[in-house]
């Protein structure tokens, strides 16, 4: 009989337990259910595969990383909270399971084959929580460290990628014949990049190349990578590397988590490790490695989460606040920050040429830029992955809450002289980047509601209308449609102030008026 | 004084009997190795002493298992002088030793099923986990596989009251030797196919008079209001006061589970034409009992083989056969 394993044990219950279903059914198998783990007996039931997720999150912050850190808080009644210190903080006890963001979020990424940055300084377990994921994909701790890529200012893209064969490159008639020796990380189902911001620049553009389009190239050869979660660790992410990151690169991380400070109260914790001679990372379970196909089985079934179309309509409501700029075109269309970053024009000029509207209110006023397609999918992506991760078939509200600020960490750049900073309740927010993407989503949801944006949308009744598809629909009718799209717009712009929601509104309006047009024009050539 | 057997496994295991021990200790931070000491006095011994006079060989590594196990039982609080609940002690030193030449040949399979049964039957509320330790330490000399051990300990789980548990004790019995089947339900001579099918066809099978259940919450009882009934598939769901439970019940006994106001809201209140209420008796088909309650305010609730009687004079349900 083995030795207790103090680090290799994983919990027996269920560790999102859901309310009994209506049928009950009683297993007399039951009987012999208890502390004691018996023999193996053939009998191993296969778990759902989110549940092994949750086992893999509960074993990490269990047993390998000390983060005690509940973050990502969820409530499902009355929650209890203390205002505490000088500022009036809240320290608030979820009422419900809640998660560190430090372990989940990677987890989430290596579900999803996603891209994930650790930020944070030295040893706070950035690249050992890396290491873990690597683990969990099936390698062991010696294959992962030896393919993790260290970054460091003398790193060339052949460090990077592999060589050529020196033979080669001294016989070979073509570029054809020159073989590569491809680095073996390249191959590899979980890949680590530590300090990629100490990579030179050049050295940045290729590992682009296989972080975006995942493929390598050397001397016209293709190395084509499999599907990958990436992860990436930075000591400052702001501009405190050896070399500037590419915004390119920057734009390829899905979702930023921080490494936060070690809580001396678990020193315990550590000392046990000493005592032990255990490293986390050699002891993770097998229980709880994945193969290649159950993560491809996850990708998929996260993908079918649901989205309901409530959560969807907040979601765009939140993304409509933030690429207007009024000043920066002088075509509808192109009133955009996008506009005025392109020409290079002086942005505070243009800012103080935007008058008029209610700056503290706006939430566009905040931010430099709007936020672009792939942070949007990546967005959708994580709320799925929660929603799957916590057991249910459909993203909440609050999923989307949760893992919303560590999407956008990186994304939405803050306007530091935007009025909003300048209260001195929201003094924290200019570094607290999270807590102000938090507080952000929750104003975007305050005007929602008072909006009443859930029951009187007018815009997305056209627009529910529209995607019912043209096929029967009269002449007569398409033409009332036009005269409700045009009257509508004429009511939206009367005497008011042009906001994020309201222009993506307009331009939508603007679709659907075109797509109607059109088709009526079809329909006399007749 | 602990047997020679047992002390000289431990004197030439030393030092890895107190490195386990230690590594127990950070692992289970209230571990008293006091009581540790005196379960393996009172529990662990006497399980060595008989492996040890049946198959002297394989009593070290038996009680290397013992050992470990013991350790975590104790850890957990679940054995040993202070355990919340006696019934584990007992089953190691009074039941486990019965099994000696099983324990030998399959130590942490046995001592497992029978811990882990003697500590979920002792969570039972209602369960009679001594008629259990009892029948089996009976049935010992008859029972020569682990499988025949687990499908027994089942068989009589439910015959101990575990009520949830009768159709897969069933179905467990099935995979008995029909004389051993037999003998686990106390019925050595009959017809094994024959009492199976009635068992399967009757939960009240050997008992026509049917059962009380619960009393009020002030006086260790199940129920904080007198509770009401409505019947399913599988049983009652009871409602008291803002709480609400799954009742199920047969011949062997009555076992409460948690359930919910939707599992209430959802349960029947109809009752068969054939039950009926005449003031302070009940009529099932030609059979009429008296009921000792005021009459005028008594409910019933039937299910296909079951009545439940209840009034809000008394926190107890009747139940009664309806076959």
């Amino acid at each position: 009989m083995s030795a207790f394993n103090l680090f290799q044990r994983l919990s027996q219950a269920p560790t999102k337990p859901k309310a009994a279903p209506a049928a009950r059914q009683f297993d007399v198998a039951d009987l012999y259910q208890g502390p004691i783990a018996l023999g193996g007996d053939g009998e191993a039931q296969a778990r759902p595969f989110d549940e092994k997720l949750r086992q893999a999150y509960f074993w990490i912050v269990n047993h390998a990383i000390i983060s005690p850190h509940y973050d990502i808080e969820y409530n499902d009644g009355p929650s209890q909270t203390y205002a505490v210190g000088d500022s009036r903080r809240t320290l608030n006890l979820p009422s419900a399971q809640s998660y560190s963001s430090f372990i989940l979020l990677p987890l989430l990424t290596f579900a999803t084959r996603r891209k994930c940055l650790f930020v944070g300084g030295p040893g706070r377990g950035k690249t050992a929580s890396a290491l873990l994921m690597g683990v969990l994909a099936g390698s062991t701790v010696k294959e992962v460290k030896r393919a993790m890529q260290h970054g460091h200012p003398q790193m060339t893209v052949a460090d990077l990628l592999g060589n050529p064969l020196p033979a080669d490159l001294v016989n070979a008639q073509s570029m054809d014949d020159i073989r590569i020796a491809w680095r073996a990380w390249l191959g590899m189902r979980v890949k680590i990049v530590d300090e990629y911001n100490r990579i030179p620049t050049r050295t940045q553009s290729a590992l682009l190349t296989v972080m975006g389009d995942n493929y390598a190239e050397v001397l016209n050869h293709i190395y084509e990578c499999p599907e990958a979660a990436w992860y990436l660790t930075a000591n400052d992410d702001q501009g405190g590397g050896t070399y500037q990151v590419i915004e390119a690169l920057r734009d390829r991380v899905d979702v930023t988590v921080q490494a936060l400070a070690f809580n001396p109260r678990f020193l315990s914790e550590l000392l046990l490790r000493v005592e032990e001679n255990v490293r986390p990372e050699e002891l993770v379970p097998p229980e709880i490695i994945f193969t290649e196909a159950e993560v491809d089985q996850i990708g998929a079934s996260i993908r079918q989460v649901a989205v309901p179309d409530a959560v969807r309509r907040r979601l765009e409501f939140f993304a409509s606040q933030f690429e207007l700029f009024e000043t920066a075109g002088g075509q509808f269309e192109y009133m955009t920050k996008d506009t005025a970053r392109l020409s290079g024009a002086d942005r505070g000029a243009a800012q103080a040429a935007d008058n008029g509207r209610d700056r503290l209110k706006d939430l566009g006023c905040q931010t430099l830029n709007g936020i672009s397609v792939r942070t949007l999918m990546a967005l959708l992506i994580y709320a799925k992955a929660m929603a799957y991760f916590r057991g249910t078939s459909e993203v909440a509200l609050e999923d989307l809450r949760q893992v919303l600020p560590f999407v956008l960490h990186n994304k939405l750049q803050p306007d530091p002289d935007a009025p909003f900073f300048a209260l001195p309740e929201n003094a924290a927010y200019r570094s607290d980047r999270l807590g102000w993407l938090r507080r952000l989503f929750d104003l975007s949801n305050d005007e929602f509601n008072r909006l009443d944006l859930d029951r009187d949308d007018p815009v997305g009744v056209l627009s529910a209308e529209f995607d019912l598809g043209l096929d029967g629909v009269s002449e007569r009718e398409t033409l009332a449609r036009l005269n409700r799209i045009e009257k509508l717009i004429g009511e939206r712009t009367k005497g008011r102030k042009l906001y994020g929601p309201l222009y993506d509104d307009l331009l939508k309006l603007k679709y659907l008026h075109q797509r109607y047009t059109n088709y009526r024009s079809w329909l006399r050539s007749q | 004084m602990i047997s020679p057997a047992f002390a000289s496994i431990l004197a030439s295991g030393r030092a890895q009997f107190n490195g386990r021990a230690a590594e127990a200790r950070r692992r289970f931070p209230a571990l008293d190795m006091a009581a540790f000491g005196a379960f393996l006095h009172d529990g662990v011994d006497p399980l060595v002493a008989a492996v040890d006079a049946a198959a002297p060989e394989r009593a070290g590594s038996v009680t290397l298992a013992a050992y470990d196990m013991a350790l975590e039982l104790v850890g957990h609080g679940l054995a040993g002088p202070a355990a919340k609940n006696p019934f584990l002690n007992g089953v190691w030193r009074a039941l486990a030793p019965q099994f000696a030449p099983l324990l030998a040949t399959a130590a942490v399979d046995v001592l497992g099923l029978l811990s882990n049964a003697a500590i979920h039957l002792a969570g039972v509320a209602g369960a009679r986990p001594a008629q259990w330790q009892r029948e089996l330490a009976a049935l010992a000399p008859q029972i020569s596989a682990v499988a025949d051990l687990r499908a027994v300990g089942q068989v009589l789980a439910w015959r101990a009251g575990v009520a949830h548990f009768r159709l897969g004790a069933l179905a467990a019995a099935d995979t008995l030797p029909p004389a051993l089947a037999l003998a686990a339900f106390g019925e050595p001579g009959a017809h094994w196919p024959h009492v199976h099918a009635q068992l399967l066809a009757n939960p009240w099978r050997g008992n026509a008079e049917g059962r009380e259940f619960g009393s009020f919450s002030g006086f260790g009882g199940a129920f904080g209001t007198p509770p009401q009934v409505r019947a399913t598939a599988e049983g009652f769901v009871v409602c008291s006061g803002e709480r609400h439970y799954l009742l199920v019940a047969d011949a062997c006994g009555a076992v409460l589970h948690g359930a919910t106001a939707e599992e209430y809201a959802q349960a029947s209140s109809d009752v068969p034409a054939s039950v009926r209420l005449e003031g302070a008796a009940v009529q099932i088909g030609a059979r009429r009992i008296e009921l000792d309650l005021p009459a005028g305010e008594i409910a019933i609730a039937a299910n296909a083989h079951t009545v439940a009687i209840t009034s809000p004079y008394t926190h107890a349900i009747r139940l009664l056969p309806l076959v």
